[in-house]
């Protein structure tokens, strides 16, 4: 039974890793730039849960930057990928045109909430 | 009605002079003091004392206590500075005075010595009660001791002398003090009086012409033969339970204590009661405070208002009164209070030895309306206090540092943040 378990654990991580290897290009480093923000969000929780949360307001600054980044980077790929038929209609550069206005807007609220 | 006018203003001309003889806050020393006898024979038979105090400088006017004439003020102006009362015996006194004149004399500031003795009348012991002082109820009693005597029991042969140099003098009263009179105690609780002369732990006080029926109520050191009282106005007021404590005779005779070998040549009465007369009428250990200064660290301007954790000094300027010139006043235990509601900073002042206490401190970390404290009650010397109110305030908005050291690691994920989509747009556009 346990051999037959990890060697099921094995068969599913080869099965997922050859699935995404067929993913486009562009949606793959989206999902790199992803990954890169929650990590960066993660380390500051870290150091917040390690010093204190003296000053809250940057330590909100510097997840919400993360966090919000990472809604949008999620956003984005939601709409260019070919495969989602709910946004068949919509030109891939007015997503990307989207994610970099809000993109802007993020990070001029984050500045300023940063103190 | 012209020779009327002229008189007048001729009166009024001689009355001027007068009203420049007397204490003023620049020149504390008592000038005129009435001195109320029940014999005019105590002129002559206290003759030393009166010639101490003339010699000073003091304008002393003798009246009989029960002189029809006799009055404090005229036209709500207080004709003396001092007054003398050795009329033990008196029932009531003549003119416009009673004890309730009298506490009004001791409340508008001036100094009072007042003397009882065997058989003291009601009206001195109640003007004693007034000030603090409880003398035994008993009439016929006297203060009795027999180891601390000279000659007879009665005449008792003290030295438990206050330790204090302002009341008593910097020089050591060396030999015993006779006196002869009645005892008194003090209410413990009163923390305006005091005790210069105390009786022995042998002393008690009884009838010493009668058998004992009961112990005796006032025994031992309770017993005060000389007291003091500051009122909080700084008015002083000595009572001693003894007149011939003043008197000619016991301060020129010899004391020899009963089963002491050491025979003093002169007994130490003159000294205490002219050290005495002198801190009663404001000659020693009367104290003036200029007014407090306070400023920021490098300013010299006093600010209107403070901010938590600001660098200030503070300095007070301390005269003391020498009997004729004003002197700065060097002490060790001069402190100041930084105070809202309790004191946040208590430091001790230092002194450069010309008068001014300084210090400097850091306000607190909290923020309100404060007032500096100089409370200063030391034994023997005018009480002190003053005080000059402050506020404080917090830090405005940009006074914080600008960029704090914690919160770095927050500000670099931002800033990375940003790169990171600055470069994710550029490869995603341009990607192959």
């Amino acid at each position: 039974m346990v051999k037959s378990t990890s060697k099921d654990a094995q068969d599913l991580f080869r099965s997922l890793h050859s699935a995404y290897s067929a993913t486009p290009t562009n949606l793959k480093i989206i999902d790199l730039y992803v990954v890169f923000a929650v990590f960066t969000a993660l380390i500051q929780v870290a150091y917040m849960a390690l010093v204190g949360s003296f000053p809250f307001n940057s330590f909100l600054s510097g997840v919400l930057s993360c966090v919000g980044t990472a809604v949008l980077a999620v956003c984005l790929r939601i709409q260019v990928n070919k495969e989602n038929k709910e946004f068949k209609d919509l030109a891939p550069e007015r997503a990307f045109a989207d994610f970099v206005l809000c993109n802007l807007v993020l990070h001029l609220v984050i500045i300023n909430f940063l103190g | 009605m012209m020779n009327l006018s002229r008189s007048v203003a001729l009166i009024s001309l001689f009355l001027l002079p007068l009203l420049t003889f007397s204490f003023s806050v620049d020149n504390p020393t008592d000038r005129r003091v009435l001195v109320l006898l029940d014999d005019l024979s105590l002129k002559s038979s206290h003759s030393i004392f009166f010639s101490t105090l003339k010699s000073r400088g003091f304008d002393l006017d003798f009246k009989l206590a029960e002189d029809s004439k006799l009055a404090l003020q005229r036209y709500g102006q207080y004709l003396y500075d001092g007054l003398i009362i050795f009329a033990p015996s008196t029932e009531r006194f003549g003119g416009s005075l009673d004890s309730k004149s009298i506490a009004e004399f001791v409340d508008s500031g001036r100094d009072l010595i007042l003397s009882a003795d065997t058989s003291a009348s009601d009206l001195i012991r109640g003007i004693a009660l007034e000030c603090g002082v409880d003398f035994d109820e008993d009439s016929s009693a006297m203060v009795i001791d027999h180891s601390s005597f000279d000659g007879d029991h009665t005449l008792i042969a003290a030295d438990d002398l206050v330790k204090s140099h302002a009341i008593l003098g910097k020089t050591k009263i060396e030999a015993p003090v006779l006196f002869r009179g009645v005892a008194h105690s003090l209410n413990p609780t009163n923390n305006l009086v005091l005790k210069v002369l105390s009786a022995s732990p042998s002393a008690y006080s009884a009838n010493p012409s009668s058998k004992l029926s009961s112990p005796p109520q006032l025994t031992g050191s309770a017993i005060s033969l000389v007291s003091v009282m500051q009122a909080r106005n700084n008015a002083r007021v000595v009572i001693s339970g003894s007149l011939q404590l003043f008197s000619d005779r016991l301060l020129r005779s010899s004391v020899q204590k009963a089963g002491s070998p050491n025979k003093y040549e002169k007994s130490g009465n003159e000294q205490f009661v002219t050290e005495l007369s002198k801190w009663v009428f404001h000659e020693r250990g009367h104290l003036k405070a200029g007014s407090l200064v306070h400023h920021r660290v490098g300013e010299t301007d006093e600010p209107a208002i403070y901010r938590i954790k600001d660098d200030l000094e503070f300095s007070v300027e301390i005269l003391e009164w020498s009997g004729k010139s004003w002197e700065p006043y060097v002490a060790d235990d001069m402190q100041v209070q930084f105070y809202m509601m309790s004191p946040y900073v208590l430091k001790t002042l230092s002194t450069d030895k010309k008068g001014l206490f300084h210090t400097s401190f850091k306000v607190p970390d909290v923020y309100g309306v404060f007032q500096f404290k100089v409370e200063y009650e030391k034994l023997g010397y005018t009480t002190l206090s003053l005080s000059k109110q402050i506020p404080v305030r917090p830090y405005r908005h940009n006074e914080y540092e600008r960029f704090i050291p914690t919160a770095y690691p927050y500000y670099g994920a931002c800033f990375t943040t940003m790169a990171g989509f600055f470069v994710f747009s550029f490869v995603y556009l341009y990607h192959k």
